[in-house]
C-alpha cells in the first residue's frame, strides 16, 4: 500500500509534517511506501492522509495527528477498523466529488516533486502534441476556441493576448508567469505550483510557443517559499528530461525559464508593475500605452498570464478547445477555481464550470455558514472586488453577472461573512490593505485611498459626519476614474459595494453611532441587568481591567470608562445577565 | 511626415502622427494641466492632471502619453475631467504643508506682498520695492505711516522677539522713491476710451484711479473739499503724516491722467444722475465723515466737539479755541489723534475717558504710549453722563465709574456702570466714538441695515446698475484707511471686467497655509526690532512737525533682514497653487494626516521641503534621464513615499554636479537653490 501525507503549506501549517515524521518512524516495518503530495483542497480537514492500494485510494483520513500513525500502521498491516475514528465522513467526500478539476486535475493526487508522476498522469503529453503536430497559429486558435479568459482576475480574453504578443515584431519576446497572488484569501495558485508544477511549466511553454518567446519567468512572491523550492526543483527535472532548454523534445523550439522571487508587493501584481520590478526597478505600474504585448520586458514584446490560467493550457490541447468551451456559460467558459475562507463550514479550493451559482459553492460545497449562522455576504476578488449579498446568492459565476453586482470574479479569493461581520470594517480592512499596498505614484491612489481610510476609520469609531458616506462615494468614483492602475483603479469596489447593499450599516455609525453587527468595538457598551444578576462574581474575575464591581450575591456593575468591549462577561455570564448594545 | 487631424474642444487641430494628444493641444495654444510632466524625460503619468476624455473610450486617458489618431475628437474641458483634475488636486493640497504667502499679505486688507518687499528693501532695491507695493497700495509714503499695520500683528517674527517694522520699511522705501529723480511711475495701458467717475477723494478713491488709470481708462474725481486726500488730509493730523508726502503721492495719481475736481457736493453742485450720463461706471468713496454722537445731555452745548469735526477744522486751519482743560472721549485711533492734537493747540489738562482700561483700547499701543508722554492723562473705567453747561457752553462734565464684566461677543469684556460719579471742570469735550455716512446726494442708492450704502462684497455694485460703492460708505462702515485701499483695488478689477462687457467677481484667491508656533522658531537668534527715532515728547508736542524721524537705510536694511520669508520662494511660479486657483479646490473636505517631514538640505547649494513635494517625480526622473546621474529615487509605499536619495543612501549625493535641473523642473516649492 501507498500512505500519502498532504503536504501543501497549509497542511504543514496544519502539523502534516509532524504526521508524516510519525508514520515515517514506524513504516519501515511494514512493505508500504510512504509519499507526500500537494495541497488536496480541503483546508477544514487537514492534515490529511491517504491510504491507497495500486491506483486506488482505499482510505482519506482527517485531522491526522501523528499519534494518529500507529492506527494507520495497524491499518495497513491488517486491521481494517483500525483508522475508523479518522476517516472522512461521507459529506465531506462530497466536497470533492462535487467539484470538476481541470487546472487541480493533479492536486493531491501525485508527488510534486517527482516528474515521473505527473508524466504518468499524461504530464507533458499535450507539449509534445502542440511541438510535433501544431503550430503556434494552431496554438492560439485553439485557446480562441475554449474561450480560456485571464484567471487573474480581469478576464481578458487569452487567445487575444497571445496573438498580439505573436504579431508583435521583434525576435526576443518573452513569457511571464504572474504568480505574486497578493489578495488576502486567496491561493489558488499557490496550491497550483506547490502540487503541480509541472503542470504550470508546461502550460507555459505552450504559451512560449504559441507567441513566439525563448525565454520564460515566473514571477512568484517571495512569501510562497515552498511554491518556490518544488518549482525549482521541477524546472531542474524538466531540463534534466529535455522538457526545457535548447531544442525541447528534440525539436527547433528552445525556451529557457527561470523564477523570479518577487519582494512581496501587492502593486507587483499588476502586469507593468511586475516587469518594472523583473527588471530591478521599484515595482511601480507603466503608463498603458504601450500593452506589454508590444513593450514589455526589457521594452520587448511580452506575455504575461496568470498561473491558472496556464494550468488550463495542456489540458485544452490534450482535450481539445471545444471540451473546455462545452462547459460554462455564454461569456465565461470552462472552470473556476475559488478559495473559500471566512465563516464558512468547508473551507479550501473549490474548482467548478462556470455558471454554478454562488450558493452551490457556498451551501452545497462550502457546507453553508460556520455554527449555522445566518449568511450575510461574500467578497469576492479580495481588496478588488466587491461584496455580494444574501438576496443575489443566486448569481450565478460568470464575469458578466458577477461585474453586474458591483463585485468581479477577481482570481477567485471567496471570503464568507455571517451576522457578526460589521460591513463598514470589512470595507475598511481592504481599504487599509490596499492604502498600504498603493505604490505612491498617482495622486488618486495615493492620497485618495488614505483619505478614504481615514473617513471609514473615523466612522467605525463612531466619529462619521454627516456626508460622509457621499463625501465616500465621491472619492470612490474619481480614484477608479483617475488613478492609473488596476489596483487604484478597483481599490473603491469593497468600499462601493457595501455601501450599494449595506448603506443602513453606514448610516447606523455615522447617525445612531450604532454598529448593526456589533462588531466596532468603540460602538459597543455592555450592562448589566440587575434583575437577572446573581452577583456570582464570575464576570468581574474574568474582566481583565477590573472594569466590574460588585459585592457577592449583589448585581454588579460595568464602569464603561474603564471598559475595553472584550465582551469577556458577557462571553462568561451564566445567567444572560449582561446585555451587549 | 503623415499629418493626422483631431477635434480638440470643438477646435480641428493638425498633428503629427506618433504626437501625444498633450503635445498636439500645446502646439495649438490649448493649455492642459500637468504636474509631472516635461517634454525632455518620458511620460510618467503620476499627477493625472493631464486626463482628457476621447469620444468612444469609455476610461479617461491620461493625454501626456495617449497617441493621438486621425479623427479623434478630444475634450479636455468635460465636467469629467474637471472633476477628476478638481478632486487630484484637493487630494494634494490635503497634503501639502506650507505657507503660499507669509501672514503678512494674508492679514493685509489691500494683500500686499509685505515679504517681496521688505526683501528687496533688504538688498537695497528701494524702488522695486516701491513698484511692487504699488501693485496694491498707490500711496505707501502715507500709508506707511499712518495704517495701524494687521501685517505686523499676523507678523511670525513677534514669536522670536518683536514683529517686522513692515509699515515703516514701506515708508521708507516710498520717502526714498518721492526724492528720487526718477520716481515709479506705473505703466499704462493703451486709452480704452471708457471714463470713469469716482465721488470722494480718499484713500479708496485715489486707489481705484490709480489702478482703473493704469488700466486705460479716463478717470474724473471728484471731491467735496478743497483738497484731495479725504480722510488721510482732513482727519490724520499733520504731525503723523506731513501732507506734503500726501501732495507728493496724489501728484503721482495726476500725472497717469487723471482729472481732479474739488468743492463739488453731490446733490448740490452735480447729482448722481450726472455721473450715469457722463461715465461708463462710477465709483462711490465717500467715507464716512459725520462724527457719532452718544446721545448723553448737553452735548449740543458750545465748546464739544465731534471728533473728526474736529480734526478737519485743524487741518483746515480754521481758527479754533479749545481752552485749556480738554477731555476727549473714546479710546481709538481718532481720539489719540485728537487729544494729541488738543495737546498741540495749547492745551493744558487733557484727559481722555475711556470706558474700559488701557488694556481693552482700540487705539495702537504705540499712540497711547506716545499721547501719555506728551502728557495726556488717561482716565479709565468712566463714561460721560452728562455734559454740564452754562449760558450754552460747556463748563464741566460728569462721569460714572465703570468696572469691566462678562466678554461681549468680539470678546472684550463689557464695562457696567456702578453708582459712583466724578465732574471734571472742562472748557472743551471732543467725541471721539465713531463715525457715520452722510447720505445727502445719495438718496437714490440702497442702504444697509445701519444706513451705510449697500454695496455687493464680491462685485461692489450698489442697487443701480454701473455704480459702484467702497470703503468706509459702505456696508460695514468706518474702518482703517488699508480696508478702503483695498477694496478699491479689487473694485478696480470688477470695473475694468465691467467695462470690458463681462464683469468678473471678486474672489478671494485660494492659498496653502500652515501652522507655525514658537517652538518652530526657538533656534532663531533674537535681534530687536529698529526703533524709530523721534522727536522728544518735550519737543514735539508744541508743533505739528513729524513726530517721527525716518530709519536711515542701514536700519531699513538690517530691520529688513530680521524677515523669516514665511512664504514660499516659489508662488509665482508654482503649477500647484494655480491649478489649484483654476479648479476651485475645497481640500479641507479631505483634511487628514499630513507628511511632516522636517527641512533638510542638500548638499550646500539645495534646500528642500518634502511638505511641499507633490511627488511628480520630475527631480528624479531628470537627475536620471537627463543628466544621467540618477541620485534620487522613491523610498517607501503609498502615503508614505518620499524622495530620498537613491536606496535611501546619502552618499550618493556626492555625485551629485550642482546642475540645479531637479529645482529647475520642481513644479511646486519643494526644491530651492540656496
Amino acid at each position: 500500500m501507498r500512505i500519502v501525507v498532504g503536504q501543501g503549506s497549509c497542511g504543514i501549517a496544519a502539523g502534516a509534517s509532524k504526521v508524516y515524521d510519525a508514520i515515517e518512524a514506524l513504516i519501515p516495518n511494514t512493505d508500504s511506501e510512504l509519499t507526500f503530495t500537494g495541497c488536496i483542497g480541503m483546508c477544514f480537514l487537514e492534515p490529511i492522509v491517504d491510504i491507497y492500494d495500486g491506483k486506488e485510494l482505499i482510505k482519506r483520513l482527517v485531522k491526522v495527528q501523528p499519534t494518529d500513525a500507529e492506527k494507520i500502521i495497524a491499518f495497513i498491516n491488517g486491521d481494517k477498523n483500525a483508522v475508523n475514528d479518522i476517516e472522512i465522513c461521507d459529506d465531506d467526500k462530497a466536497f470533492l466529488e462535487k467539484q470538476t478539476r481541470i487546472a487541480l486535475r493533479h492536486c493531491g493526487l501525485i508527488n510534486p516533486e517527482k516528474i515521473d508522476e505527473y508524466i504518468a498522469d499524461d504530464g507533458y503529453a499535450a507539449l509534445k502534441k502542440v511541438l510535433t503536430t501544431m503550430t503556434p497559429e494552431d496554438v492560439i486558435d485553439e485557446i480562441k476556441l475554449s474561450g480560456l479568459a485571464g484567471r487573474g482576475g480581469a478576464g481578458f480574453p487569452t487567445w487575444f493576448k497571445w496573438n498580439a504578443a505573436r504579431q508583435s515584431q521583434g525576435e526576443e519576446k518573452y513569457l511571464i508567469c504572474n504568480a505574486d497572488e497578493g489578495d488576502p484569501g486567496a491561493f489558488m495558485d499557490r496550491a497550483v505550483i506547490e502540487s503541480d508544477p509541472h503542470n504550470l511549466i508546461e502550460g507555459m511553454l505552450i504559451g512560449a510557443y504559441a507567441i513566439g518567446a525563448k525565454e520564460a519567468v515566473v514571477y512568484v512572491r517571495a512569501e510562497y517559499p515552498l511554491a518556490i523550492i518544488r518549482l525549482e526543483k521541477a524546472i531542474e527535472q524538466a531540463k534534466e528530461k529535455g522538457l526545457l532548454g535548447q531544442n525541447i523534445l528534440g525539436t527547433d523550439f528552445s525556451c529557457e525559464m527561470r523564477i523570479k522571487a518577487g519582494a512581496g508587493a501587492f502593486v507587483c501584481g499588476e502586469e507593468t508593475a511586475l516587469i518594472e520590478s523583473l527588471q530591478g526597478e521599484r515595482g511601480m505600474p507603466r503608463l498603458k500605452p504601450p500593452f506589454p504585448a508590444q513593450s514589455g520586458y526589457w521594452y520587448k514584446p511580452s506575455n504575461i498570464n496568470n498561473v491558472e490560467t496556464f494550468a488550463n493550457v495542456a489540458w485544452i490541447m490534450l482535450n481539445g478547445g471545444s471540451a473546455f468551451s462545452a462547459m460554462g456559460t455564454e461569456n465565461s467558459k470552462g472552470t473556476k477555481v475559488f478559495a473559500l475562507t471566512g465563516k464558512i463550514k468547508k473551507g479550501g479550493l473549490v474548482e467548478i464550470p462556470m455558471g454554478k451559482t454562488l450558493r452551490d459553492v457556498i451551501f452545497d460545497i462550502g457546507g453553508g455558514i460556520k455554527n449555522d449562522a445566518q449568511f450575510k455576504a461574500v467578497q469576492m476578488g479580495g481588496p478588488s472586488g466587491g461584496c455580494i449579498p444574501a438576496h443575489l446568492l443566486d448569481t450565478v459565476i460568470d464575469y458578466k453577472a458577477l461585474g453586474a453586482t458591483g463585485a468581479i470574479m477577481g482570481s477567485g479569493g471567496m471570503v464568507v461573512m455571517d451576522e457578526s461581520t460589521c460591513m463598514v470594517s470589512m470595507a475598511q480592512f481592504f481599504l487599509d490593505f490596499t492604502t498600504k499596498e498603493s505604490c505612491g505614484k498617482c495622486i488618486h491612489c495615493r492620497i485618495g485611498t488614505k483619505r478614504m481610510n481615514e473617513i471609514l476609520n473615523r466612522i467605525v469609531k463612531g466619529e462619521g459626519k454627516d456626508g460622509d458616506i457621499e463625501l465616500l462615494e465621491e472619492l470612490c468614483y474619481s480614484i477608479k476614474d483617475g488613478a492609473l492602475c488596476g489596483l487604484g483603479q478597483t481599490a473603491p469596489n469593497p468600499v462601493l459595494t457595501t455601501i450599494k447593499y449595506f448603506r443602513n450599516e453606514y448610516e447606523a455609525h455615522i447617525n445612531e453611532k450604532k454598529c448593526p453587527a456589533h462588531s466596532c468595538t468603540e460602538l459597543i457598551s455592555y450592562t448589566i441587568n440587575p434583575e437577572l444578576c446573581k452577583g456570582c462574581t464570575l464576570c468581574a474575575r474574568k474582566c481583565p481591567v477590573s472594569a466590574i464591581t460588585g459585592e457577592l450575591k449583589s448585581a454588579h456593575k460595568i464602569d464603561n470608562d474603564k471598559c475595553i468591549k472584550c465582551g469577556a462577561c458577557y462571553n462568561n455570564c451564566k445567567f444572560n445577565a449582561i446585555t451587549m448594545d | 511626415m503623415d499629418t493626422i487631424k483631431v477635434i480638440i474642444d470643438g477646435k480641428e487641430c493638425v498633428g503629427e502622427k506618433g504626437q501625444t494628444i498633450l503635445t498636439i493641444a500645446e502646439n495649438n495654444g490649448i493649455e492642459i494641466p500637468t504636474l509631472c510632466y516635461i517634454k525632455e524625460v518620458k511620460p510618467y503619468g503620476a499627477c493625472g492632471l493631464c486626463v482628457v476624455e476621447v469620444e468612444g473610450i469609455p476610461k479617461l486617458l491620461r493625454s501626456c502619453s495617449a497617441v493621438a489618431s486621425d479623427g479623434m475628437v478630444i475634450n479636455t474641458q468635460s465636467d469629467r475631467v474637471r472633476q477628476s483634475r478638481k478632486i487630484a488636486l484637493e487630494l494634494l493640497m490635503s497634503d501639502h504643508t506650507g505657507d503660499c504667502k507669509g501672514p503678512c499679505s494674508l492679514n493685509c486688507p489691500a494683500g500686499t506682498d509685505c515679504q517681496g518687499y521688505v526683501k528687496l528693501i533688504s538688498q537695497g532695491k528701494y524702488k522695486e520695492a516701491v513698484e511692487l507695493v504699488k501693485d496694491r497700495v498707490p500711496l505707501p509714503a502715507s500709508i506707511g505711516r499712518v495704517c495701524p499695520h494687521p501685517c505686523e500683528t499676523a507678523c511670525r517674527r513677534q514669536m522670536v522677539e518683536e514683529p517686522i517694522s513692515i509699515a515703516f520699511l514701506k515708508a521708507f522705501a516710498a520717502d526714498k522713491d518721492l526724492k528720487s529723480d526718477n520716481k515709479f511711475i506705473p505703466e499704462i495701458k493703451p486709452a480704452t476710451g471708457k471714463t470713469v467717475g469716482i465721488i470722494g477723494g480718499g484713500p479708496a478713491g485715489l486707489t481705484a484711479a490709480y489702478f482703473l488709470a493704469t488700466k486705460g481708462h479716463k478717470v474724473t474725481i471728484y471731491d467735496a473739499m478743497p483738497k484731495m486726500g479725504g480722510m488721510l488730509r482732513y482727519g490724520i493730523p499733520q504731525y503723523r503724516l506731513p501732507k506734503e508726502v500726501l501732495d507728493m503721492e496724489i501728484d503721482t495719481i495726476k500725472e497717469l491722467g487723471v482729472e481732479m475736481i474739488n468743492n463739488v457736493k453731490i446733490g448740490k453742485d452735480i447729482t448722481l444722475d450726472d455721473f450715469k450720463s457722463k461715465f461708463y461706471a462710477t465709483l462711490v468713496a465717500i467715507g464716512a465723515w459725520k462724527s457719532s454722537s452718544m446721545g448723553v445731555t448737553g452735548e449740543d452745548l458750545n465748546g464739544v466737539y465731534g471728533g473728526i469735526d474736529f480734526l478737519r477744522s485743524v487741518a483746515l486751519k480754521k481758527p479754533f479755541s479749545i481752552g485749556e482743560k480738554v477731555a476727549v472721549c473714546g479710546g481709538g485711533n481718532t481720539a489719540m489723534d485728537a487729544c494729541r492734537t488738543a495737546v498741540r493747540l495749547g492745551a493744558k489738562e487733557v484727559y481722555v475717558i475711556y470706558r474700559r482700561t488701557r488694556a481693552e483700547m482700540p487705539a495702537e499701543k504705540v499712540e497711547i504710549d506716545e499721547a501719555e508722554e506728551e502728557g495726556v492723562t488717561y482716565k479709565f473705567l468712566c463714561n460721560p453722563v452728562e455734559f454740564i453747561g452754562e449760558n450754552g457752553m460747556l463748563k464741566e462734565v460728569k462721569l460714572q465709574k465703570m468696572v469691566l464684566g462678562e466678554p461681549d461677543a468680539g470678546g472684550r469684556r463689557k464695562p457696567v456702570p456702578v453708582d459712583e460719579f466724578e465732574t471734571i471742570a472742562l472748557d472743551s469735550a471732543i467725541m471721539a466714538i465713531g463715525q457715520k455716512i452722510s447720505i445727502d446726494g445719495f438718496e437714490e442708492l440702497e442702504l444697509t441695515n445701519r444706513g451705510n450704502i449697500s454695496a455687493d462684497t464680491t462685485t461692489f455694485r450698489t442697487s443701480i446698475d454701473g455704480i459702484f460703492a467702497v470703503g468706509d460708505a459702505t456696508n460695514r462702515g468706518a474702518s482703517i484707511a488699508i480696508e478702503a485701499i483695498g477694496e478699491a483695488q479689487k473694485a478696480s478689477e470688477v470695473i475694468d471686467s465691467f467695462l470690458n462687457g463681462k464683469m468678473v467677481a471678486y474672489k478671494k484667491p485660494f492659498v496653502s497655509e500652515k501652522i507655525v508656533t514658537a517652538e518652530d522658531l526657538r533656534d532663531r537668534e533674537k535681534i530687536s526690532r529698529a526703533k524709530m527715532p523721534q522727536r522728544s515728547a518735550e519737543e514735539r508736542k508744541h508743533d505739528f512737525d513729524e513726530v517721527n524721524l525716518g530709519f536711515t537705510d542701514e536700519m531699513a536694511i538690517s530691520e529688513a533682514k530680521r524677515c523669516l520669508e514665511c512664504g514660499c520662494h516659489d508662488y509665482h511660479e508654482c503649477k500647484l497653487i494655480r491649478y489649484a486657483n483654476q479648479y476651485d479646490i475645497h481640500p479641507e473636505r479631505f483634511c487628514g494626516d499630513k507628511h511632516n517631514c522636517p527641512k533638510e538640505q542638500k548638499l550646500v547649494t539645495i534646500e528642500r521641503d518634502q511638505n511641499k513635494c507633490v511627488l511628480c517625480n520630475l527631480c528624479v526622473r531628470v537627475c536620471d534621464e537627463e543628466v544621467g546621474k540618477g541620485i534620487l529615487g522613491l523610498v517607501g509605499r503609498g502615503f508614505t513615499t518620499v524622495i530620498k536619495p537613491e536606496f535611501n543612501k546619502p552618499e550618493v549625493l556626492t555625485f551629485c554636479k550642482d546642475c540645479q535641473k531637479c529645482v529647475n523642473n520642481c513644479p511646486t516649492g519643494a526644491l530651492k537653490s540656496l
